[in-house]
């Protein structure tokens, strides 16, 4: 915030001071620092537990800040109100793009070149130049330094290869071995371990103190529910928020997004209800771009999973799978952003549930596959296997002439090279579906991820809506907007979340 | 690690079929056992040998009292509180129990106590016994196998903030494979609450609740699957 921004806010503060004296009455709380508390709510006059850094949410953010927090030698608590760890974190796909300085799994198969600079100008194209340019840097330029730090501190294991997943326009999407983000989270939990911290489950955070708005107020601490207890905790560095999404709240993401009512299933944990960003917009903070909410094109229809299989389809795009309606019908460029992808499918009609990937045998493994994984899934009836298309066909209900039509000209496209319907670029990774055995997965748009949120610098600071840092207050991961844009690009996620994380971690030490 | 109280036995057959005197009602402190069984000898097992006294106090030199707070059963102290608690009969703690609250929580007779309990945990402890006594909830499945508040809290008396770590559960019901090993799917064997994507060390709490109506958390998500367990809302 500039100088002039200062002080016209000072003059507004006089004006609304001096309002009070006139008319006797009450200027918003909020407007009145120093003289009057946030909202209605007295701050306590007495702290339960003090910390020098209060992390609250336990996935990849709060795990990555509170690890460099401790690790840096401030008294740290991280608090979780779930009974599990890892929020939307450990139950993640695993998939984590980087461009990659250390193992080589674009270059030892051959799939071209990458670099920071590349997967940033991804994030901003792939948000539709909504990201702010200097947070969408801190990500793409961090990336590659956040899966070194999970894989050789964490133990986090990779499968050996990349795809190149929709938006990117480079092979560095990595795959988590265990097919899950619990790789990674497991991996920050250790790492976090060494500092000293182990995540506080059943603690949900139901406010955040801070005495007023003025710009040099300090946030002071946290209110929180523990078991039927409510405790008051100070926190004398910082309180980094790392609480995730909103995804699972129906009133506030239809609220700002109003399509996205309770007819869409929701990918997400129990827990991503977003009431942290309300605890901090009461302090003060600004947000930005709450009706970006993304979903998950290839979700499992009728109940909104996310599983390991569901996956698959989001990976596929660089090696040749192929999406259909149930017509037997292409209604996309497979390899487009999951927006496109998902409102590809929204705009077919809610009759035209579900739409199915199909991909055959040879694809498997360089997307990123396990031959174990295809098993459970074929066993629990989420993939449908067949020798030849006229047999998947008929397995899935398709129309079996208009499949077998769509397939034949999709692999003469492949031929070509040039895809006259839908302009996919076709590169030579992609492998034809000429044979088999095949197979198919049914799939549906899902609410997914919240490219809005609270408004950061690139130090993780909490902005107020008149543009000042909130002192001591920070936040990192989902909870966080403006660094996807409108659309975020799929295994972006995660390091974002790592990167931002321990940017928070870092600067709360200074705080 | 289950360790059957060396009187369980004994305590087994106390107060089985016992005539009471009059309707059940609330026994005044002192003269605790003979307000309601004015003949002793007719409560206790047949063999039991004579008592002399008529309170706690006359138990408690052979019923030694648990201070150990370790996890094992307490057939002596289920017994008594199975039938002297709600719906059994509208007990009345200080019957047997000496308490000054706020101050001192023990047994009449005894010089020890296990806690402070202020008049809200006194509340607490009797609504907590009542559920224990008599719910459909994983509190009485613990009564009916005779554990008791210490056998699942330990030391010292239960607050509204405790809560029950794993190795305790574990110290009866371990080690956490022997639990996977019941709960295998043959068919899907990633689907096992006990050894699942949220891994080994997920806290038994979060499915299992004692006092209250315990839930399969994996549903929260997998709306679809069917999965039963112990305790749950009726
Ligand atoms: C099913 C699924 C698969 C995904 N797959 C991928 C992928 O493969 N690659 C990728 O890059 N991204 C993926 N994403 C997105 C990515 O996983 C999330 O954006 C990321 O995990 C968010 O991390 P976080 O640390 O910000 O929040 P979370 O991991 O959601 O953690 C926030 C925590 O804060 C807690 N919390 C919230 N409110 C409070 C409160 N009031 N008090 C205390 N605690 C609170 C929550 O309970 C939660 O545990 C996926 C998302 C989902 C849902």
């Amino acid at each position: 915030m500039s100088n002039k921004d200062l002080s016209r806010r000072s003059v507004l503060k006089s004006v609304a001071l001096g309002a009070v004296a006139l008319s006797g009455g009450t200027a918003l709380n909020m407007a009145v620092p120093g003289t009057a508390q946030a909202l209605v709510r007295k701050l306590p006059t007495q702290w339960d537990e003090t910390w020098d850094v209060i992390v609250i949410g336990s996935g990849f953010a709060g795990l990555a800040a509170a690890a460099e927090a401790a690790g840096g030698g401030a008294k740290t608590t991280l608090l979780e109100k779930m009974p599990t760890y890892g929020g939307n974190s450990i139950i993640n796909g695993g998939v984590f793009a980087a461009w990659d300085d250390k193992w080589h799994y674009r270059e030892k198969l051959n799939l071209g070149a990458d670099s920071p600079a590349q997967h940033w100008q991804d994030i901003l194209k792939g948000g539709d130049y909504y990201s702010i340019p200097e947070l969408a840097k801190e990500v793409a330029d961090g990336a590659a330094d956040a899966l070194n730090w999970v894989v050789e501190d964490g133990g986090a294991e990779l499968r050996p290869t990349v795809t190149r997943a929709g938006g990117h326009t480079a092979y560095r999407t990595h795959a988590a071995k265990s097919g899950v983000g619990r790789e990674y989270t497991e991996a920050l939990r250790k790492i976090a371990a060494k500092a000293g911290i182990k995540p506080t489950l059943n603690s949900e955070v139901t406010w955040i103190w801070r005495a007023d708005a003025d710009p040099k107020s300090a946030v002071l601490g946290v209110e929180i529910k523990r078991g039927k207890k409510v405790l008051n905790l100070r926190a004398n560095k910082a309180v980094i928020l790392a609480s995730g999404g909103f995804s699972q709240n129906v009133e506030m993401r239809s609220a700002h997004n109003p399509r996205l009512t309770a007819e869409y299933n929701c990918t997400n944990h129990k827990g991503a209800t977003g009431e942290i960003h309300k605890f901090a917009q009461a302090v003060g903070a600004d947000t930005l771009q709450m009706n970006f909410i993304q979903l998950y094109p290839y979700a499992e229809p009728e109940t909104g999973l996310l599983d390991a299989q569901a996956v698959y389809p989001f990976n596929g795009p660089g090696y040749g799978i192929l999406y259909v309606t149930k017509q037997g019908k292409r209604f996309v460029n497979e390899l487009e952003r999951r927006d496109v992808v998902a409102y590809a499918q929204i705009n077919l009609g809610k009759d035209a549930k579900p739409t199915w990937s199909i991909f055959n045998e040879a694809m498997i493994l360089p997307m990123g596959g396990d031959p174990e994984e295809v098993a459970e899934g074929l066993k629990r009836g989420r993939f449908i296997k067949a020798e030849s298309i006229t047999e998947l066909a008929g397995k899935c209900n398709i129309p079996t002439d208009a499949l077998v039509d769509t397939v034949n000209k999709y692999i003469q496209y492949h031929k070509d090279g040039k895809d006259p319907e839908f302009n996919k670029p076709i590169t030579p990774a992609m492998i034809t579906l000429e044979k088999g055995p095949f197979y198919a997965i049914p799939q549906w748009p899902a609410v997914h991820f919240c490219m809005g949120g609270l408004r950061i610098n690139a130090s993780g600071q909490v902005i107020d809506v008149f543009g000042s840092p909130i002192p001591k207050l920070f936040a990192a991961g989902e909870v966080t907007g403006g660094i996807h844009g409108s659309n975020r690009l799929g295994s972006n996620a995660i390091p974002t979340c790592i990167v931002f994380g321990r940017i928070a971690g870092r600067n709360a030490l200074k705080a | 690690m289950l360790k059957p109280h060396f009187l369980a036995i004994a305590a087994a057959c106390l107060l089985l079929g016992a005539p009471l005197a009059g309707p059940a009602r609330a026994a005044p402190p002192g003269d605790a056992c003979t307000a309601c069984h004015p003949d002793l000898s007719k409560t206790l097992p047949q063999k039991h040998k004579a008592v002399r006294g008529n309170g706690m106090a006359s138990c408690t030199p052979c019923h030694a009292t648990g201070q150990s707070g370790e996890a094992e059963t307490n057939g002596f102290s289920t017994r008594l509180h199975l039938t002297h608690v709600p719906p059994a009969v509208k007990g009345d703690c200080a019957a047997c129990h000496r308490i000054v609250p706020g101050k001192s929580f023990g047994l009449i007779g005894q010089p020890f106590s296990w806690g402070a309990p202020k008049p809200a945990d006194l509340k607490l402890l009797k609504e907590e016994f009542a559920s224990w006594a008599n719910s459909d909830f994983t509190d009485h499945l613990h009564a009916k196998a005779s554990v008791d508040c210490a056998g699942c809290h330990g030391k010292g008396l239960p607050t509204s903030d405790s809560t029950v770590e794993n190795d305790r559960c574990l110290a009866c019901h371990g080690p956490i494979e022997k639990l996977a090993g019941k709960t295998r799917n043959v068919e899907f064997p990633k689907r096992n609450p006990h050894s699942s994507h949220l891994g080994d060390d997920i806290a038994c709490t979060t499915c299992h609740h004692a006092h209250a109506a315990s839930v399969v958390y994996c549903a929260d998500c997998h709306r679809l699957w069917k999965m039963s367990i112990p305790g749950a809302a009726k």
